[in-house]
């Protein structure tokens, strides 16, 4: 069986403007140990993706259509205390800033402690002790439980927050972002002991990055998602070697090799993530995209099977061998930056 | 962390002597002729040269001082001129009324506003949170004194539940503290004036901790607590309202100053026999060592809750620490 599964999800953002479609029409399965990574641009719908699978959305944050099951339990009809059961205990997060995410008030064991009793009927002591056992796991010193947040560092803030999603041997960890606060040493330390700890639990993971070269190392499944959609979902393997949508290609340039970093400057994507207000026509990723056609324009291409274990959502899945060679070169992009000048000029 | 209290105790010491130069000046300072109004003019000169050397009143103005101060080093705030008692003993008979109005007005404040401050903000956009800014507004624009007598009105002629003056029913008499204050009587003359003083205190830290609320709302951590599947309850009170608290603490310091001044009116209309009713007395009558003593106390007590509050904040804040 699996142990996630979102179905055909669909979240909004209700504003006194309209509805903001954040995330549409997502799907994906995850098993017992297995992770998967999510990537996009800022505002391109993960973080409210993984907020949603902890039913930890704002007040006007609405899921308005399709299905999360945990453990074959759909976790959007769930009532407020059965959410807050499965939280910690079954669904652990790491979050995006570690260095606010603990008060200020309380140490650092105190808090860990609070969680641990608040799913256990453990004692004082018992929690302590289980609260010892995760920071030895994450390489702290058991007389850091008695420090003050503001007492620690960057790198020791994160790994406590990170003993922190451990306490109780959860089964879903979702990590978003916890390392993009932190320098690349320390960065590099606490990936590597997140990956050791995974494999040693056997939870699964979802890990939110705008760093791709991140989930080549962390996940065996990456999921692309641009505009609240998915716009490629593949193995990882598959996907460094040869990614298929026109948006990973363009990613894919955004992001340097180090072998051959005296090939000039970096090709970016040109434009910024589409407007998710009002009606949206046609594929999200028409506006930046160099290949578009009326098709384009038109219709919203649906995630099409192309090869084992790997969808794409673009109208041409025939004409990748064309889309690579032509996404390397700078003019391509130099066509979309003028192009976007030109429509701009059209509105005005 | 004791280091730093008797830096602190030193610093204020030397303040009060600064203070009170600055009042024994003010006080010289204000028009009229206080031997006009001690020393009864239609006395013989002889016997008025006689009360006017027995109050000091005689040598320059810098004698006087130095006498002040000197007397002022060994705690003895001289005697009152119309009352002929020691300063100190007429204060400090004085002083607990006041202290238990202000204090009992203020934890009903605090009380009601940090939790209802709580409440607002986490219930953002009820009712309750309107009504409740509303309600306190009022009560903070509106004069003391009125809200003060259209409760007399209401409460002790019309209803008869409270009696509507002074601090104990007239024939009680009492001498040690515990006879005066520890009683039912006592309670019963103290809620209504304790209750006006609460509602017009009550603006500051309801709105405060409103806002500080919705602030830490916003914080991480409190997300976090809420990803740790804590209960609402805790959430709002153990981490939410707790760093909420922090402004409050130092707000509730400074606003002591303005408190006792507001006691001032209310123990006039409520004739509480309290210290800001013998302070407006005494300065009409010119009793110079009594108006001077009375404000040097009260701007002691001032220092005193500044440091409380002080040190209040790096208990409740672990990131304050003072050496």
């Amino acid at each position: 069986m699996n142990l996630l599964e979102v179905k055909n999800l669909d979240i909004d953002y209700v504003t006194k403007e309209g509805n903001l479609k954040v995330v549409r029409d997502v799907s994906f399965t995850l098993k017992q140990g297995e992770s998967v990574g999510l990537v996009g641009e800022s505002g391109c719908g993960k973080t409210t993706l993984a907020k949603t699978i902890m039913r930890l959305l704002p007040d006007n944050g609405v899921i308005s259509g399709g299905e999360i099951n945990y453990k074959g339990e759909n976790i959007v009809t769930k009532n407020k205390e059965e959410i807050r059961k499965l939280r910690l205990n079954e669904i652990a997060m790491i979050s995006q800033s570690a260095m606010n995410s603990l008060n200020p008030v309380y140490t650092v064991g105190e808090q860990i402690i609070e969680g641990i009793r608040s799913h256990t009927n453990m004692s004082k002591k018992e929690a302590i002790k289980r609260a010892e056992e995760v920071f030895a796991i994450i390489g702290l010193e058991k007389k850091r439980l008695k420090s003050y947040p503001h007492q620690m560092s960057g790198g020791m803030k994160q790994r406590a927050i990170i003993a922190m999603a451990l306490s109780l041997n959860p089964s879903l960890i979702i990590a978003d972002e916890p390392t993009t606060a932190l320098d690349v040493v320390v960065q590099d330390k606490i990936l590597s002991q997140i990956t050791e700890i995974q494999k040693q639990t056997k939870s699964s993971m979802i890990f939110i990055t705008h760093d791709i070269s991140i989930i080549s190392e962390l996940c065996e499944t990456i999921i692309v998602m641009y505009g609240g959609k998915i716009m490629e979902k593949s193995s990882s393997k598959v996907f460094f070697k040869a990614p298929y949508h026109p948006y990973s290609l363009g990613l894919q340039n955004a992001f340097p090799s180090i072998l051959d970093i005296d090939k000039g400057d970096l090709i970016s994507i040109p434009g910024a993530p589409p407007n998710l207000m009002g009606e949206l026509k046609g594929c999200r990723f028409k506006e930046r995209c160099p290949f578009r056609t009326d098709k384009c324009m038109e219709e919203l291409p649906e995630l099409k099977e192309i090869g084992e274990d790997h969808q794409i959502a673009c109208h041409y899945p025939e004409r990748v061998d064309e889309f690579r060679e032509e996404s390397k070169k700078k003019e391509t992009w130099q066509m979309v930056s003028d192009r976007i000048i030109n429509e701009s000029k059209g509105d005005a | 962390m004791l280091n730093y209290i008797a830096r602190r105790v030193g610093i204020m010491l030397l303040m009060i002597i600064l203070v009170s130069t600055m009042i024994f000046f003010l006080f010289r300072a204000m028009p009229g002729d206080p031997t006009a109004f001690v020393v009864d003019p239609s006395m013989a000169p002889e016997a008025r040269q006689v009360l006017i050397e027995r109050y000091g009143l005689d040598g320059s103005l810098w004698d006087q001082y130095k006498v002040f101060i000197k007397d002022l080093v060994k705690f003895d705030l001289g005697n009152s001129f119309f009352y002929g008692r020691p300063v100190m003993k007429i204060i400090t008979d004085r002083i607990p009324a006041t202290l238990i109005l202000m204090l009992t007005g203020m934890i009903i404040a605090y009380g009601i506003g940090v939790f209802g401050g709580a409440l607002m903000a986490w219930k953002r956009g009820h009712k309750l949170e309107s009504a409740g800014i509303t309600i306190a507004l009022i009560f903070r624009s509106a004069p003391t004194f009125w809200v003060a007598l259209m409760s007399i009105i209401l409460f002790s002629v019309n209803l008869k539940w409270f009696p509507a003056q002074g601090m104990r029913t007239s024939g009680y008499t009492g001498e040690t503290f515990k006879e005066i204050f520890m009683n039912l009587d006592f309670l019963k003359h103290l809620i209504l004036p304790s209750v006006v003083a609460g509602l017009y205190f009550i603006a500051t830290p309801l709105l405060i901790m409103r806002n500080s609320m919705l602030e830490v709302l916003s914080e991480d951590y409190i997300e976090m607590a809420r990803a740790k599947g804590l209960r609402e309850n805790r959430i709002l009170y153990k981490h939410a309202a707790r760093n909420a608290l922090l402004p409050v603490v130092t707000a509730g310091a400074l606003f002591l100053g303005s408190a006792i001044g507001g006691m001032v009116l209310l123990e006039t209309v409520f004739s509480w026999p309290g210290l800001g009713r013998e302070i407006v007395q005494a300065v009409t009558r010119h009793d110079y060592p009594l108006a001077q003593g009375a404000f040097i106390i009260m701007s002691s007590l001032m220092m005193i809750m500044n440091l409380v509050a002080d040190i209040l904040y790096a208990v409740l804040d672990p990131r304050i620490s003072y050496r």
